[in-house]
């Protein structure tokens, strides 16, 4: 479902020339429960970056879904983002202004989904973390693990086929952590393609594949039970 | 992304920061309520001052001596001695889209009764100055053919005259006293005027009326007239009798620029153009500050660009286009610049309202200053306000939507 084949990404900061990522391959399949881990420096932000179509590939081709998006720009990035991949992000990066209901029903309104059909399939996503309880509170009235739940709402609304974890516990006490990262088990079982970037062991241990990064090379690529 | 979520993220932006959206509207509500004020008063005036010309009548047409001079340090003058009674009397005779012709001398005079004095416009004119000037006596009577052919020193009375010389006092049959340029005579008060109010800066009822025999014989000691106010036969048969008065009057002088003929018509588009050229000059003098409130906006709009880097950031990151960015900001100006169009409309109209109510009470004889509100103004008011909206919005907006989403949500 995601392939990279020999990836690099290479920044131009003034006239020198830094090598993020020196050639990953690499293949998830469907339902799969990806840790990536690796120290800062390593890559594992520009990589997360580039499967999630934020960024685009210095060189290189990656596939989603058996479509090559690493050439494409702008709205279709912006179309692949919306549709296929859910982002959750340390900071939670909700909208402090807009409640956790219109929150989460942000990327259907971008998709184009009307007004009651946005409301149940957020109403469903809300439900799936268990925050059904919590729709009309702004993110400063809630928890840090509340926000992330009500982040990770926001990223499976859209059905995507893949979501994206950068550092989901690193804002949150080891208690909450664990609790978040439960919920991402349960969605690893209910058939969620998962793909978790960190740089703590113990989450990286939830996964079932352990992917780890050192100066932009894959170091290791293990995969567990 | 829909039209009407953009709208909602906008308003949701605005919300968010009220009072910093309420200063930076400021700019454009000032000038929006000055723009309005001043279109309500020009557009008042210009209507009062045509409604009152055409009740003169707009089948007037004024024949005066050609003006002369005027440069080097001399004052331009009009040219004295140039017409007779007998020029009226050949225009009437020859020329037949003319109905009535009305002979006109007339002068600054002092009036005295009793104690009191007042130096008005004295007219010397025939008894048909009534129906040309459409303007008529309410007390007592007017001048007539008996009192022209004897000579006889009786004087109708504008309504502000015959207030200001004798208050509460019945003015009719009294004897007032007239100084000429060189003698004095007593008039016989026979009637008074209607009220007819203000024209620009001539006031109808602050003057008087005298036979024009006894204005020439006993108190200028001249065979000429001044000028002529001529009634045509109707409306449309104005521009013939300007033609035929023209012909007439060339033949007898040679000469065009010794005479001017003008209508009432000419003289009212004259008006509302001078009206318009001022209303124009000021409408530019606010725009400036419309223009000042437009710049404040996009300053605002830059801040909040910047303040708001990773909302951006967060929106492209769940699948915002770029264009959904920039109508979001956008729609965040051009909101501003609306509702404090729509403020500053309300103001402008309350303001208005003010100035005809001030202008009724300080001025009742400058004629107040009315003020008309046109459904015109307002659109333009509020078309203008979106206007500096899209135009001082598009860079913020541009800026906005042309972010890196890694770099906006790695900012802050």
């Amino acid at each position: 479902m995601i392939q990279a084949i020999n990836i690099k990404k290479v920044y131009t900061v003034g006239k020198v020339e830094i090598a993020a990522l020196k050639g990953i391959s690499l293949e998830i399949k469907e339902g799969e429960f990806v840790s990536i881990t690796g120290s800062s420096g390593s890559g594992k932000s520009t990589l997360m970056h580039i499967l999630g179509c934020l960024d685009r590939p210095t060189s290189g081709k990656l596939f989603l879904d058996d479509k090559e998006v690493g050439k494409l720009k702008g709205n279709a990035l912006a179309e692949i983002r919306n549709k296929k991949i859910g982002f959750v992000f340390q900071q939670f990066n909700l909208l402090s202004r807009s409640t956790a209901f219109r929150n989460v029903e942000l990327p259907l309104v971008y998709a184009g989904v009307n007004r009651r059909e946005r409301a149940e399939r957020a109403r469903i996503a809300l439900e799936k973390v268990e925050m059904a309880h919590r729709l009309y509170h702004r993110p400063s009235e809630l928890s840090g693990g509340e926000g992330q739940r009500i982040a990770i709402a926001r990223a499976l609304v859209t059905k995507p086929s893949l979501i994206l974890a950068d550092e989901p516990t690193g804002n949150l006490d080891s208690k909450t952590g664990e609790g978040i990262l439960e919920l991402f088990q349960k969605l690893h079982l209910q058939g969620h393609t998962l793909i978790v970037i960190t740089h703590e062991r113990y989450v990286s241990e939830y996964a079932e594949r352990i992917i780890h990064l050192k100066d932009g090379l894959i170091e290791q690529d293990e995969r567990r039970n | 992304m829909k039209f009407t979520e953009t709208f909602r993220s906008a308003l949701d932006g605005l919300n968010a920061n009220r009072t910093r959206a309420f200063l930076s509207m400021l700019g454009i509500i000032i000038g929006i309520a000055a723009v309005i004020i001043i279109i309500s008063v020009t557009q008042g005036s210009q209507r009062s001052i045509s409604e009152r010309i055409e009740a003169l009548g707009t089948n007037l047409i004024n024949v005066s001596p050609g003006i002369r001079g005027g440069f080097a340090g001399m004052r331009a003058r009009a040219l004295a001695d140039l017409f007779t009674l007998e020029d009226g009397e050949e225009i009437l005779k020859k020329a037949s889209a003319v109905k009535r012709v009305v002979p006109v001398i007339n002068r600054r005079l002092l009036l005295q009764y009793k104690d009191k004095n007042a130096e008005i416009v004295v007219n010397g004119i025939t008894p048909d100055y009534q129906e040309v000037l459409n303007f008529w006596v309410e007390e007592g009577r007017f001048i007539d053919y008996r009192d022209l052919k004897s000579f006889r020193t009786v004087i109708v009375l504008g309504e502000g005259v015959a207030n200001d010389l004798f208050g509460d006092e019945d003015p009719l049959g009294q004897s007032i006293v007239v100084n000429g340029p060189l003698s004095r005579y007593k008039f016989r008060v026979i009637g008074v005027m209607q009220s007819k109010g203000r024209v620009m800066f001539f006031n109808f009822d602050d003057q008087a009326f005298i036979p024009i025999s006894t204005a020439q014989k006993r108190l200028f000691h001249t065979k000429y007239v001044q000028n002529f106010s001529i009634q045509a036969e109707s409306k449309e048969t104005t521009d013939e009798a300007i033609e035929e008065i023209d012909a007439i009057l060339y033949q007898k002088f040679q000469d065009d620029t010794k005479y001017s003929i003008s209508s009432q018509e000419q003289l009212l588009s004259t008006m509302s153009s001078v009206m318009q050229t001022f209303a124009i000059m000021l409408v530019g003098i606010a725009g400036i500050s419309l223009l000042v409130g437009g710049i404040g906006i996009m300053n605002i709009m830059l801040v909040s660009v910047t303040e708001r880097t990773r909302e951006i950031g967060i929106r492209m990151a769940v699948g915002a286009k770029r264009v959904d960015i920039l109508l979001q900001f956008l729609w965040e100006s051009v909101l501003l610049c609306l509702i404090g169009g729509a403020v500053g409309v309300s103001l402008g109209w309350i303001g208005s309202k003010i100035i005809a109510f001030i202008g009724s009470r300080v001025l009742p004889d400058m004629g107040a200053l009315p003020t008309v509100i046109s459904p015109e103004a307002i659109l333009l008011a509020l078309g203008f306000a979106t206007a500096v909206g899209l135009f001082f919005g598009i860079y913020p907006a541009n800026k906005a939507s042309k972010l890196d989403p890694v770099e906006a949500l790695r900012y802050g």
